[in-house]
């Protein structure tokens, strides 16, 4: 392999997660229905910026987090500056508890993330309904984030395979 | 698991992850979200949202075909358990459709000869853009999807959304080829409407439920309405077209008049964006001729 295809090769690898990211905002942006629309699309992008920013925060600098936010902004019609804030919040947290993480048992880390979920949805119900000036109803995004916490342990170990296998050279 | 959580320094950001770059862009986010409180039209922003739209559009497009096919044939998962129940409700609705055919076909003789009379002049022609949609935001709160017309085709902002059953929404934001649709359930969606045979005004307010609600601001008296009632759009404020079907009084729960729309969101696919425009008053002065407008219209002819 040429110096060059191996530098892209690189290149590639340190920005996969982000790459996932961007792709987990897509297809919050897509008309996927599961079950005629019963059940919401999964935070796919929250359990990346988790995941990584336990594991390897390097693939995952704030500025990505801070992109893939403002394009599910973007995308989604939102408050521009509301899913950024979130996601980098929430991986303030997970940094500052990723010692502990750190080699846990992934049941833990599980409980962790519906930690953090719970967290995120309490942030965004709160900046969402001073924004409408009312009680908004707490059920889709009860719903939405309950799926995406379901969810977790699969996603978990997908990318910790690939983290293992593809990103990581051991 | 000791093998994750190796720091090799390989990732996008080599230089470790900074503390203080993470609080900076926090501050940038919330600065952001204030911001966008106060000027949501700001151009800046707006620019932005039209320009993700274009870039991300081809995508869409390409993703949400596959995706609406699978939709179409596992999606749709609860017509299995009805299917006999269906029909059964299908065959009554024809047979009461035919006899709505019949009362049509008279009325449109009817109509035609008004059309004869000097005076009536009729109401602008709508140029209806189809289009599919090719996005729909998964977001608790955020209720819009994108449909893939935009600037190219004549759409415009304001422009009123509808599918075979009745509103769907209508444009907020347009991109050269995809448009924005903010649905009727989106916090920020306000329709005028009025409430067929309870002849009162009123704003149907998204509120991220499946059913919005209409709050009245003419008349601060209990306003009387029975469940089934048509509501329609008032067109009030020259936005939206008269007369367009929403949904269906279903109730009343504390003071909030509760909708049932016609439009269901799991199964929209095709739209139809209505590019109406107003009778401008210059001409009719220009014109010298009586413009009839649609309120006091020849209606059907109840006497006979």
């Amino acid at each position: 392999m040429g110096y060059r295809a191996e530098n892209l090769l690189r290149l590639f690898k340190g920005a996969a997660p982000t790459l996932l990211g961007l792709f987990g905002v897509l297809i919050l942006a897509l008309p996927v229905r599961f079950a005629e629309g019963l059940i919401p699309a999964p935070i796919i992008p929250l359990v990346v910026v988790f995941f990584w920013s336990i594991y390897g925060p390097d693939y995952m600098p704030p500025l990505s987090v801070f992109f893939i936010g403002i394009l599910q902004d973007l995308l989604t019609g939102g408050p521009l500056g509301l899913w950024p804030a979130v996601y980098l919040i929430a991986q303030f947290v997970v940094l500052s508890q990723r010692a502990y993480f750190m080699g846990r048992e992934q049941k833990v880390v599980w409980v962790g993330f519906a930690v953090v979920a719970v967290g995120v949805s309490v942030i965004l119900w709160l900046v969402m309904s001073l924004m409408a000036g009312m009680m908004l109803p707490l059920r889709g995004l009860v719903v939405q984030m309950f799926v995406t916490a379901m969810i977790y342990p699969l996603f978990g170990i997908v990318f910790g395979q690939l983290h293992r296998r593809v990103l990581v050279e051991v | 698991m000791e093998f994750l959580g190796q720091d090799k320094r390989e990732g996008l950001g080599r230089k470790a992850h900074s503390r203080f770059v993470l609080l900076l862009l926090i501050l940038v986010s919330v600065l952001l979200l204030l911001s966008s409180l106060y000027s949501a039209q700001a151009s800046v922003f707006q620019k932005a949202r039209e320009g993700v739209i274009d870039a991300a559009s081809p995508v869409l497009e390409l993703l949400s075909g596959p995706i609406s096919y699978v939709n179409g044939v596992v999606g749709n998962f609860s017509d299995y358990f009805s299917v006999l129940k269906q029909n059964e409700a299908l065959r009554a609705e024809n047979a009461e459709l035919r006899q709505w055919m019949d009362e049509a076909l008279e009325l449109r003789e009817v109509v035609a000869a008004y059309d004869g009379l000097q005076t009536y002049s009729a109401p602008p022609d709508a140029q209806p853009i189809d289009a599919y949609v090719i996005g729909e935001s998964n977001d608790a709160f955020a209720r819009s999807m994108l449909v893939n017309a935009g600037r190219a085709r004549n759409i415009e902002v304001g422009q009123a959304v509808v599918d075979d059953k009745g509103l769907v929404g209508r444009i907020v934001d347009t991109g050269v080829s995809a448009s924005r649709v903010l649905l009727l359930t989106d916090i920020q969606s306000r329709v005028p409407v009025y409430v067929e045979g309870a002849n009162v005004e009123g704003i149907l307010v998204g509120n991220t439920r499946a059913y919005p609600t209409i709050s009245f601001t003419q008349s601060s008296d209990p306003v009387e309405v029975i469940p089934g009632q048509r509501v329609m759009t008032s067109g009030a404020g020259g936005v939206l077209p008269r007369s367009v079907p929403v949904g269906v009084i279903e109730g009343q729960s504390n003071d909030d008049i509760v909708v049932r729309l016609y439009a269901n969101y799991a199964r929209t696919r095709l739209v139809r964006i209505i590019n109406y425009e107003f009778p401008a008053i210059g001409e009719i002065v220009d014109d010298a001729v009586p413009v009839v407008d649609e309120n006091t219209a020849p209606q059907a002819p109840a006497e006979g």
